[in-house]
């Protein structure tokens, strides 16, 4: 029962009117660029990350878990009302709640996705509330070549499981290997492909990587679709609300989809995309409705957008407590704690309790928060669709700039997230999944440390990766990831047929 | 956004062809060239970079090596992939982004962008910025100018005010220095 007066700890922390204060901030900007047509929590949380750098750190990540919770939030209403999914994990929510709005019932699609998402973020808080402390107790005994087994797997699961092709998410996963590794080598001194730049000897500011990458490479793609795309928006009708048979129906899929998207966003398994697909699948299936399903069953609103949350604060699990980011948006937070000095881990814990359980109860705060937002005020947030795109781009483009420049005061900073941006549109032009490489930046130089604590503690020997039972384990699971797309085919040629489909798992795309 | 930003009612273009036309993978193909030129580049600093520290087995070479061989061998299955076994997934993909992309619009966006990071110094931010707003938007397809003048200038003054007075970072002020 530690865990409780811990948590009451954290909310004498979190309840200060200042840290409200910020909660508020936080909820309030995350929901006002998260509701952006277009942009989802991992490109709000890389444009509002640089107002932190100057808020003390209990401030800050209070703010943060704000606008990553409000990002998600936000999302929900681009999807529902705009039919512009801001991610992959809102895909769903797009396929059945723009047919509800289409229909007139957009107020209880939102409706149902707001509590959904209440519901399921509190069901999950209370999970990591619990559990987070447990997980964090247990990895301490890990060691490095567990952390860099488990890091290999987070790796398979966002590149493999997630996306349309494995070649280009693994070319994606590469490209942002080797941008991790520019710089000096913390170990030896050497300088790694700086070829004589002295700005480069740090290596790329990861507010670089991650602005020009999600915001400039969005904004040029966008920009390079501007004469061919054209958008609706569907008009809410009468009150945001459900029926009571609404209602009747949303609840069990709130339930059903939170208790899938916790444990699967929790496990290194590729973020909150499978969740979300799987809930949508079970809901089909158990509905009594299913003739709606595919025209506008709130089921399929209800479930996937409460195990899209729910798994959205499940990869806080093994980010706090194992330091490991399991999806774009968990990598650029992983980055904020960086800037702050903090290496989330099992430490964490015992090193910063007041940040991480002020953090935890703000994440019970921020959700009450959101749905005040949400439910009452959501006509507003609606009139921010109308917002004309080429002004929308356009500001976006000048804080993309503003957040780079403000970090760093460097003209050649602001010049490199341009270059990056203009990587960021070629790969979204050709299908490449941007999410891996965000992921290989950031975690990236941490499995390279730990790949060689590994070895070095071995004294030298590579064997320890299949002697020690976890790091063996760990590393079976991420081979049998990569191979799992290719099972169905590989049945097929078994039964002596050909051909058969390749398993995907969402588009990958998170910005 | 793969998917998902297709517009409602849009017939899905490249269904109809089922033949992959060869033309339509040249970009992959340069794509491809480009990562194998990069993987070669950061092998052979891996290799210098590895060579004479003494830190055994596992020096600063290690993983450079590592992601310079995986660069090349997916530039080489990026290569394959998009001449003697077309993606058809792919060529579908594209030949639907060609059809679509405005490259006068991207290349235009782009000039504007280092244009405007050129003069952030010497022009100062809020001059800078209220001249990107309307020129990006324009290009972008707003036809509405004098709107775009006030809301570059409201919102780079805002910035201007929140950043420099609140958040204590510096911005330039440019030929506005005697004014703010």
């Amino acid at each position: 029962m530690d865990a409780i007066g811990s948590l009451l700890g954290g909310f004498a922390t979190a309840l200060r009117p200042e840290y409200l204060a910020f909660a508020a901030v936080g909820v309030t900007l995350g929901t006002l660029v998260g509701v952006l047509p277009g942009i989802g929590p991992a490109l709000t949380v890389a444009l509002l990350l640089p107002l932190t750098y100057t808020l003390d750190p209990i401030a800050a990540f209070i703010m943060f878990a704000g606008i990553y919770y409000g990002g998600m939030y936000g999302g929900s209403t681009t999807s529902i009302l705009l039919n512009t999914p801001g991610e992959s994990a809102s895909v769903i929510t797009a396929l059945e709640g723009f047919k509800m709005a289409m229909r007139g019932r957009g107020g209880a699609a939102l409706a149902t996705a707001a509590v959904g998402s209440f519901v399921a973020g509190t069901i999950s808080t209370l999970a990591i509330t619990f559990l987070a402390p447990l997980i964090a107790t247990v990895a301490i005994t890990f060691q490095p070549a567990d952390y860099f087994a488990l890091m290999v797997l987070a790796f398979v699961s966002v590149t493999a499981l997630v996306g349309r092709s494995l070649l280009r998410g693994m070319i994606s996963l590469f490209l942002g290997l080797f941008i991790g590794l520019i710089g000096i080598d913390r170990v030896s001194g050497q300088a790694r492909f700086t070829y004589g730049i002295p700005q480069l000897l740090d290596g790329l500011d990861i507010v670089v990587v991650a602005v020009g990458l999600f915001a400039v490479g969005e904004a040029l793609y966008v920009a390079s679709r501007s004469r061919h795309d054209r958008q609706q928006i569907v008009a809410v009708e009468g009150s945001i609300w459900m029926t009571r048979d609404e209602l009747r129906r949303s609840w069990r899929p709130w339930l059903r989809g939170a208790g899938l998207g916790f444990p699967l966003g929790a496990l290194p398994a590729g973020g909150a995309e499978i969740p979300t697909f799987l809930s949508y699948a079970l809901e089909k299936r158990l509905s009594k409705h299913r003739e709606e399903f595919g025209k506008g069953a709130i089921e399929g609103v209800a479930g996937p957008e409460a195990a899209n949350n729910a798994a959205f604060s499940g990869v806080l699990v093994p980010l706090l407590t194992l330091g490991i980011p399991t999806s774009a948006t968990a990598a650029i937070l992983l980055a904020a704690f960086q800037v702050y000095n903090l290496q989330p881990g099992p430490l964490l814990f015992q090193n910063s309790p007041d940040l991480v359980w002020a953090l935890i109860a703000s994440l019970y705060i921020g959700n009450v928060m959101l749905l005040l937002l949400n439910l009452p005020l959501v006509r507003i947030w609606v009139k921010l669709l109308e917002v004309p795109r080429p002004l929308l781009y356009a500001s976006i483009l000048v804080f993309a700039t503003l957040g780079v420049y403000s970090v760093s005061n460097s003209l050649i900073d602001v010049l490199v997230m341009y270059l990056i941006g203009a990587i960021g549109f070629v790969m979204r032009r050709y299908d490449f999944p941007v999410g891996p490489t965000i992921l290989g930046v950031i975690l990236g130089p941490l499995m390279e440390k730990q790949f060689r604590d590994a070895v070095s503690i071995n004294e030298g020997s590579l064997s320890v990766f299949v002697t020690r039972p976890l790091s063996l384990t760990l590393l079976v699971i991420a081979v049998l990831a990569l191979l799992l797309p290719y099972a169905p085919r590989f049945v097929r040629r078994l039964r002596g047929q050909r051909g058969g489909e390749r398993l995907v798992f969402g588009s990958g795309s998170e910005d | 956004m793969t998917d998902g930003d297709r517009p409602v009612g849009d017939p899905e273009p490249g269904r109809s062809a089922p033949a992959v036309d060869r033309g339509t993978l040249l970009g992959p193909r340069l794509i491809a060239i480009g990562l194998l030129a990069l993987g070669i580049l950061v092998l052979l600093d891996a290799l210098r970079v590895g060579r004479g520290t003494g830190f055994r087995p596992i020096g600063p070479g290690f993983m450079p090596t590592i992601v310079a061989v995986g660069l090349i061998v997916l530039a080489v299955a990026l290569v394959l992939r998009t001449t003697f076994r077309p993606d058809t997934d792919l060529a579908e993909h594209v030949a639907a982004e060609a059809a679509a992309t405005s490259w006068p619009t991207v290349g235009l966006v782009a000039v504007a962008l280092v244009g405007y990071a050129l003069v952030l110094g010497p022009l100062g931010y809020i001059l800078a910025t209220t001249i990107l707003v309307p020129v990006a938007a324009r290009i972008l397809g707003s036809r509405q100018t004098i709107r775009d003048v006030v809301v570059g200038l409201g919102m780079s003054a805002a910035v201007w005010l929140v950043f420099t007075e609140f958040l204590g970072v510096r911005l330039p002020a440019g030929l506005l220095a005697p004014l703010v």
